[in-house]
């Protein structure tokens, strides 16, 4: 998967780089809206992830070209502008999601690769991962063949896992993940470990690894490597 | 909009009347002098010409007892008394005509003729008070209800007329919004308090939106000025998580972690509230408030079974509600989490919903001060050291906003939260 960050704050891009390159994924930035333009219509990329506020305009104004000049990419913005209007203007104007800043690097991750699946095959795909298989069209997860019986969070929270193996998900990430914006403080609540716990039982007990570990009160991970 | 306060032009009307009634009284009052002492004088005049007339026929050699009839009257009386001046009384007196005795001006006077004096009366009937009175008020009352016919009729046509440009800017200063952005405009309307009244408003409400675009940038500019460092930090600790560390370092992180969620949480919630100051948010359209509360409960429902809470719903599914949906979400979202955060395991949660109020009662560890004050800013019941105590300061603000009442309370050891609508 290729990518363009558009983003003018050195900091952040250099953070969404590093997480997401280590996804394997190839991350081309612009610093403004002069050299995004530039870069949108010389090269061909999955997805485009745009800052609303550039130094030289508002990242809507790439929007408009890349759906003027039917540009065949997504739109991920990403804004720290979380006025409303503007993000249903943005939605409204033809961008496939768009996340408020601060972001969780992992949740970040976590709607792009949704996007690129909704893009590429309409969500019609299964994720293999060993033993563990998801079709995510169904909210279907399988360990060895056989079904799991998740409820529907505990499905986000496998495959938002998955989507971010080897990584350490920090509870507020998961809870963000799980019950959207307004009610992250329910990471304190004990609801993550809960939730965790309970998927790690569906999966051993149908069979599955113990992927999922404790990384000392931080958060979770979940270990391709365990054995 | 109906109640119990009174239309200007009813005020005007009202007042100008009882000012006309006390002006009517007053002049009345006078005219019945004026008419009364008028007459008397004309009278008295008319009285004199005819004594006058008389003694001058005296003079030419008419016997005085031959002229005497009903109204006159000619006494000789002892000359060496001095002349008596003309004067004038009232007096009771025969009246031929009417049959018997009605109030009489009289008026005498005596005159010296060819040696003799006498003394020559003359009566005339006088217009009795009475009848001055009945004059008086009647010419009065007619002139009272003309009045109230001109004014019920005309002055209400006028002073609609007059009064157009000033409901005209009254009716724009009521249709002013923040979120159409645009300022009082009026078109000339000739009269000169008017125009300064609505040269006034114009300039208020430019000066009002630019203080208001100013406040909704520098919220926004705070806002994103905190949440760009704050994600560069997030972005910086979720990278350290993931190298190699020891349980020390691990704790650093996460103390450090959460204290930037912290952070966050209130740069987000103070936004929101700020947002909810500014009324960013219009109602566009009704929504259903009961799906509202099914979708919230259907996205935490986990949560309470986790916790076993026993939940109870009472909700009509008809409840509609001028609210944005977004705003709708937060304070559904808010309270109904509240009531499980800061529940107890195996409590329990009652909701009640209809077109009048929302009420959720939940159990919990008894308040130890007022429960009304949680619903100030960063005022906290529980010891939860997580909770940034904002969240129903927004859930009061969406009140204060939308016209809704909010009560707070806690009463058979359960905590309960009553939002009246209306």
């Amino acid at each position: 998967m290729k990518i363009l960050l558009v983003e003018d704050n050195p900091e952040l891009t250099q953070n969404v780089v590093n997480y997401l390159s280590g996804e394997g994924i190839l991350c081309e930035t612009a610093q403004n809206l002069y050299e995004a333009q530039d870069k949108i219509l010389s090269f061909d990329y999955d997805c485009v992830l745009l800052d609303l506020m550039l130094p030289d305009g508002n990242g809507l104004e790439l929007l408009e070209i890349i759906k003027s000049q039917k540009i065949e990419t997504s739109v991920l913005i990403i804004s720290a502008k979380d006025a409303l209007d503007d993000r249903l203007r943005g939605l409204d104007e033809g961008a496939d999601d768009y996340l408020p800043k601060p972001f969780h690097l992992s949740e970040l991750l976590a709607r792009l690769k949704a996007i690129f699946r909704r893009s590429k095959t309409g969500g019609f795909d299964e994720i293999v991962f060993n033993e563990i298989t998801i079709e995510i069209h169904q909210l279907l997860a399988k360990v060895n063949g056989h079904p799991l019986d998740l409820t529907k969070k505990e499905f986000d929270l496998l495959l938002f896992f998955i989507t971010n193996k080897n990584r350490v998900l920090g509870k507020q990430a998961i809870a963000q993940h799980l019950w959207g914006d307004y009610t992250d403080d329910l990471a304190n609540f004990d609801f993550v470990y809960q939730h965790v716990k309970n998927l790690r039982k569906k999966i051993t007990g149908a069979g599955g690894k113990d992927y999922i570990s404790t990384v000392y009160g931080i958060g979770y991970k979940f270990d391709p490597l365990v054995s | 909009m109906k109640n119990n306060r009174m239309q200007l032009i009813n005020i005007i009307t009202l007042w100008y009347l009882g000012i006309t009634l006390a002006a009517l009284l007053v002049g009345g009052f006078f005219i019945y002098n004026k008419l009364g002492s008028e007459i008397d004088f004309e009278l008295g005049m008319e009285l004199t010409r005819e004594i006058d007339a008389y003694a001058e026929r005296i003079e030419k050699g008419a016997p005085p007892n031959r002229l005497l009839y009903d109204k006159l009257e000619i006494t000789e009386i002892p000359f060496d008394l001095p002349i008596e001046e003309l004067h004038l009384r009232d007096t009771l007196a025969y009246h031929d005509p009417m049959n018997r005795n009605e109030i009489q001006l009289k008026a005498s006077k005596s005159y010296k003729i060819d040696g003799k004096h006498y003394r020559i009366s003359y009566y005339n009937l006088v217009v009795e008070a009475d009848d001055i009175t009945e004059t008086v008020v009647v010419t009065m009352l007619s002139v009272f209800a003309i009045q109230l016919v001109f004014i019920g009729i005309f002055f209400r046509f006028i002073s609609k007329k007059i009064l157009s440009p000033f409901h005209k800017s009254l009716d724009a200063v009521q249709g002013f919004s923040f979120q159409k952005n645009e300022p009082l405009q009026f078109t000339k309307n000739g009269i000169s308090e008017f125009e300064k009244l609505n040269e006034f408003l114009e300039r208020m409400s430019k000066k009002l939106l630019t203080d208001y675009r100013q406040i909704k940038e520098f919220s926004e500019n705070l806002s994103h000025e905190i949440q760009t460092p704050s994600a560069v930090i997030r972005g910086k600790l979720e990278h350290l998580m993931n190298g190699q560390i020891t349980g020390e370092q691990a704790d650093l992180i996460h103390s450090a972690y959460q204290n930037n969620e912290r952070i966050n949480r209130i740069v987000r919630s103070l936004g929101m509230l700020a947002k909810l100051e500014n009324e960013e948010f219009e109602a566009p359209q009704t929504l259903n408030l009961s799906s509202y509360i099914q979708k919230t409960l259907d996205g935490l429902d986990e949560l309470i079974e986790m916790r076993s809470i026993q939940l109870s719903t009472e909700i009509d599914p008809m409840v509609w509600l001028e609210i944005h949906p977004f705003v709708a979400e937060v304070l559904l979202t808010n309270l109904i989490g509240n009531a499980i955060k800061h529940n107890i395991d195996h409590g329990s949660i009652h909701i009640e919903l209809n077109p009048d109020h929302l009420r959720i009662e939940n159990s919990g560890k008894a308040p130890k001060t007022d429960p009304e004050e949680f619903l100030e800013r960063f005022k906290k019941g529980s010891e939860l050291p997580d909770s940034i105590g904002l969240g129903l300061a927004i859930v009061k603000q969406i009140c204060v906003n939308y016209g809704f009442r909010i009560f707070y309370y806690y009463e058979n050891n359960m905590h309960v939260i009553r939002i009246l609508f209306r």
